[in-house]
């Protein structure tokens, strides 16, 4: 019973919430509660008006009414505050799990209009302060905590205010279109024999013979040489013809392998992995990567590191 | 509540802590003037300490030091000669709560429970003042606290002038919904008695009399209450405000009982019904209606022209004919009273009214033989009890007394011989005193009355005001078939007393006020001034302090007619949405915003300046299709035309420049003021 109220509330959330890249703060998504310290007001104002009552004191009335008159008031002034208030989603920055995503906003007022003391934020996680002028914008960026490896959309965010005097909070949700990558949690597993062979394999090198890359030799033409590689000099002094020999070599080639992985466990593989492609860009080698139903040919650069740990990210989830 | 779990900066800015010092002072300060003075230095040295914390030249105060302090406080408090359970006790362990609380205030909580605190006091302030001024001064601090609020709430230090104005400016629009509320929320009676009466100097008439009392009185030119009169005023010898009737003489001072009672133990002796007041009184005459208003006193005496047989508000009828209030005056209270001056009370004399009318000193020491001696020798030389007590009344005007605001003190013994037979020089006391004694002497029953005599008109406000000045005591004789009669010895000394007032009465000793060096009732040029001054306290008193129950229901009856529930809920309804639908236009809340994109904006006027110089943008095209047309059409201006529709596009199609999108925006109305100003 109490799931499916909580899921009609969501239901209802959502409804009213649409996800959206921008969104401006109007009177459907504002709500306005009061605070503990308008609850604190409220004793001040029963022993106020006790003392009224008592004392049959006009002014102490005057001065628990002109209280009372403030709280309705203040209602008004701090929607006012978070009202028209434009939340963009500007970028998010992929992170490892159990780091911080970071995600950029912009929030902006309209023109002649002045916002104070907004504040921004997820619930025990980051929260900005931020000040905002006739027109101005603000970039900020905002923080929140990961846990697991994936797309990672944060929840709603809130936006709130309790300006200009805290007696009673304005608050709203901003459901912004906006993931950030998580990748796994970068974890070397030192004692997979596996993969210090592969190590050792690629440290070594294997030469891959009639590859094309670098001259190692001449022979003896054969068959099905290609005439490009025939070494004219020599066929001109000798009149017989010599091919020049190439070779590739693997240890430039370094494949990271699901397949070859000793490990058990996916996260695991994926944590191995994920170390192993920093450890790969960090010494910039050249590396591929092969899981399954995905092979990401052997590259180096900062583009090649972020594709192959969203290939990571991603493992089994699109 | 909603906001916890979210990192906050629960901490204050300094400039948040320097308006709630300033908050704090500005609320204490006028409270000094009622309290213990050396509270305000606790404050300041508190604030000062908080100040130096926060400059960094000093640590925190340890735990022990605060308890010291705190300590101190106390010891003083209890030093200070206050009731332990009174208001002033009360209100000086708030204040010196509230001037620790500037050593540790860091936290928002914290600042919160100080400015709630404030607001407090103010209510405090209040109960010792009523004026003009103090509600003007609470007005001010109530927008200084509004504005520690608003600066606690900044994330940033700012000007102190914005949160000046903008508290200024919450707490006027708030007037009217105030107003609505003070007009027309119900006014209850209060639920218990407040025993937190030591903040109140007793004031005005004092339930003794021993001459030379009221002639200090008369040093006073504090108002004690202000009269309107329905319909003709009353000649001035009539205004006889009758307070507290003194039975009892023990040779020195008149009192109302051979004992002393509280004010309680008096209401319960005293108080009698309406209708059994009514069965003392045969109406004669026709009633006088006015309204009072009478200042605090911390007395439950209450002065009005006898005998009263309507009271609208809160108060008793005693058996003497006086009204009492149920609780001490702590605060102006307001009564409309009917009386009718002329109608005979008590003709049938109950027995033990007439014992205590009778009542004289055991003769060991305060026999005031000579006094004695002389009651009987006039006596006897009388032809009726009338006669005798014209013959004791015109023996003041025929010997030589005088009216003297400086009598001489009459020593312990046989003070009515003292004063009657040698010193001939007193105050209206005396007179009444020894005129009683006479009757009494006589055998006739007679009483003194205390209260006022006269008061000064207002011709501008058409009110008049009794001030301490006016204090007065008379006597009433017992007459067969008359009941109580009024006798006031002192109009046969000092007539211009009773014609005019005491100013005139002792112009020529020249002892009015003469304690009192900067009072504006001695000089009479000030008076016009005075006389307005009076007529906008008289006026405040009245719709503002007096504002109760009954005059509520006046109000109301007089604004919107017969008040039915319903009649009232539609008007307070419609008042309230009258006041949000102000709120909401004036704050700008109504305003529908253009949630357009402002890139579209501009497009927009870009559109529209373009047809007014005769390129019109069918729906149907693309602005790039527009584009190539427009520049085509306007050569001139091709450039512009292009680059924007560019510009345009690329903001909205392209992703990548998102990022950029306020140098674009920005270009795009660099662009449009080129088009426009072509």
């Amino acid at each position: 019973m109490a799931n499916a109220t909580s899921n009609g509330w969501l239901n209802w959330m959502g409804n009213r919430f649409p996800e959206s890249k921008q969104i401006t703060l109007g009177l459907r998504r504002i709500f306005v509660i009061p605070t503990k310290a308008s609850l604190a007001l409220l004793v001040t104002l029963a022993v106020l008006f006790l003392m009224a009552i008592n004392f049959q004191n006009s002014l102490i009335y005057a001065l628990a009414f002109w209280l009372l008159a403030l709280i309705v008031i203040t209602i008004f002034f701090t929607y006012r505050n978070l009202s028209n208030i434009t939340i963009r989603a500007i970028q998010s920055d992929a992170c490892f799990a159990g780091e911080k995503a970071v995600f950029e906003l912009e929030v902006s007022c309209p023109e002649n209009q002045k916002k104070s003391a907004i504040s921004l934020g997820w619930k025990h996680q980051d929260l900005a302060v931020i000040n905002l002028q006739n027109h101005h914008s603000v970039h900020i960026k905002l923080s929140h905590g990961t846990k697991t490896r994936g797309r990672f959309k944060p929840e709603r965010l809130n936006i709130f205010t309790t300006y200009p005097i805290g007696l009673v909070v304005a608050w709203s949700y901003a459901v912004l279109d906006m993931e950030s990558i998580v990748y796994p949690e970068p974890i070397l597993q030192e004692s997979s024999k596996d993969g210090q062979g592969m190590n050792d394999e690629a440290i070594k090198g294997h030469e891959i013979a009639r590859g094309s890359t670098d001259f190692s030799g001449i022979r003896e033409y054969q068959a099905g040489d290609s005439p490009k590689h025939i070494h004219w000099s020599t066929y001109a002094k000798t009149g017989k013809a010599y091919t020049k020999t190439f070779v590739d070599y693997a240890n430039q080639d370094i494949w990271l392998d699901w397949d070859a992985l000793s490990l058990t466990g996916i996260e695991v593989k994926l944590s191995h992995l994920s170390a192993k492609v920093l450890q790969y860009h960090q010494e910039q080698q050249v590396y591929g990567l092969k899981i399954p139903g995905k092979t990401i040919q052997p590259a180096t650069g900062e583009a090649h590191k972020t594709i192959c740990l969203t290939a990571l990210a991603l493992y089994g989830l699109d | 509540m909603f906001t916890e779990g979210y990192a906050h900066d629960t901490q204050i800015t300094y400039s948040g802590m320097l308006w709630l010092l300033a908050a704090q002072l500005v609320v204490m300060a006028p409270l000094v003037f009622f309290l213990p003075i050396w509270l305000l230095p606790v404050l300041i040295f508190s604030a000062g300490w908080r100040m130096r914390v926060m400059q960094g030249h000093r640590e925190q105060p340890s735990k022990t030091l605060k308890t010291i302090i705190a300590l101190l406080g106390l010891v003083a408090l209890s030093a200070s000669g206050m009731k332990v359970v009174s208001l002033d006790m009360m209100a000086s362990l708030l204040m010196l709560g509230f001037a620790y609380k500037a050593l540790e205030v860091i936290q928002k909580r914290d600042a919160m429970v100080v400015i709630l605190t404030g607001f407090l006091l103010i209510g405090v302030l209040f109960l010792y003042s009523q004026s003009i001024l103090i509600a003007l001064y609470g007005i001010f601090a109530l927008s200084i606290l509004t504005g520690a609020l608003i600066a606690i709430q900044q994330s940033k230090s700012y000007a102190i002038l914005p949160n000046l104005k903008l508290s200024s400016f919450m707490l006027l629009l708030c007037l009217p919904l105030m107003l609505m509320f003070f007009i027309f929320s119900p006014r209850f009676a209060p639920l218990w008695a407040v025993p937190l009466s030591g903040g109140h100097a007793k004031t005005g008439i004092s339930d003794s009399m021993t001459p030379g009392d009221i002639a200090n009185l008369s040093q006073s030119d504090e108002l004690a209450f202000t009269v309107t009169f329905k319909g003709e005023k009353p000649k001035q010898n009539e205004l006889y405000w009758r307070g507290l009737v003194m039975q009892n003489f023990d040779g020195k001072t008149w009192t109302q009982f051979d004992e002393k009672l509280s004010h309680s133990a008096i209401k319960k002796r005293l108080r009698i019904n309406e209708s059994a007041l009514r069965n003392k009184l045969v109406k004669k005459g026709y009633g006088r209606a006015y309204e009072v208003i009478y200042e605090k006193t911390a007395r439950p005496w209450l002065f009005a022209l006898a005998p009263v047989v309507n009271i609208e508000g809160e108060a008793i009828y005693a058996s003497d004919f006086t009204l009492m209030s149920r609780v001490e005056l702590f605060e102006p209270k307001m009564l409309t009273l009917t009386s009718y001056p002329e109608a005979l009370r008590e003709v049938d004399l109950p027995e033990e009214t007439r014992e205590l009318a009778l009542q004289l000193p055991a003769s060991d020491n305060n026999g005031n033989p000579k006094s004695h001696a002389l009651a009987k020798r006039l006596f006897s030389n009388s032809s009726s009890k009338q006669d005798y007590i014209n013959k004791v009344m015109n023996r003041f005007s025929q010997q030589v007394y005088y009216y003297t605001l400086r009598p001489k003190a009459l020593g312990d013994t046989n003070t009515i011989d003292e004063f009657l037979i040698n010193n001939k020089k007193g105050f209206c006391a005396h007179y009444a005193g020894s005129f009683v004694f006479m009757m009494r002497a006589a055998g006739i029953p007679a009483r003194v009355v205390t209260g006022y005599q006269g008061g000064k008109w207002n011709q501008q406000g058409k009110f008049l005001s009794v001030h301490q000045y006016d204090a007065h005591a008379w006597t009433e004789v017992w007459l067969e078939n008359k009941g109580w009669v009024r006798y006031d010895p002192t109009s046969m000394v000092a007539p211009s007393r009773i014609e005019k007032n005491l100013e005139q009465a002792v112009d020529a000793e020249g002892s009015f006020l003469e304690n009192q060096l900067f009072s504006m009732a001695k000089y009479s040029w000030l008076n016009s001034i005075k006389n307005k001054m009076d007529s906008a306290q008289y006026a405040w008193r009245r719709f503002v302090i007096g504002y109760d129950r009954n005059s509520q229901s006046e109000l109301l009856k007089r604004l919107f007619g017969e008040l039915t529930l319903q009649k009232i809920a539609m008007i307070v309804g419609g008042f309230f949405i009258g006041i949000i639908a102000f709120w909401v236009l004036l704050l700008g809340l109504g305003k529908r915003r253009i949630h357009e994109a402002e890139e579209h904006q501009l497009y927009r006027r870009f559109c529209k300046r373009l047809e007014k110089l005769g390129v019109k943008r069918e729906p149907s095209q693309t602005p790039k299709a527009f584009s190539l047309f427009a520049s085509a059409q306007l050569p001139r201006l091709a450039t512009e035309i292009n680059a924007f529709s560019q510009l345009y596009s690329d903001v909205c199609y392209k992703p990548s420049t998102q990022s950029q999108l306020q140098e674009s925006i920005r270009d795009l109305k660099n662009l449009l003021k080129k088009v426009n100003k072509s």
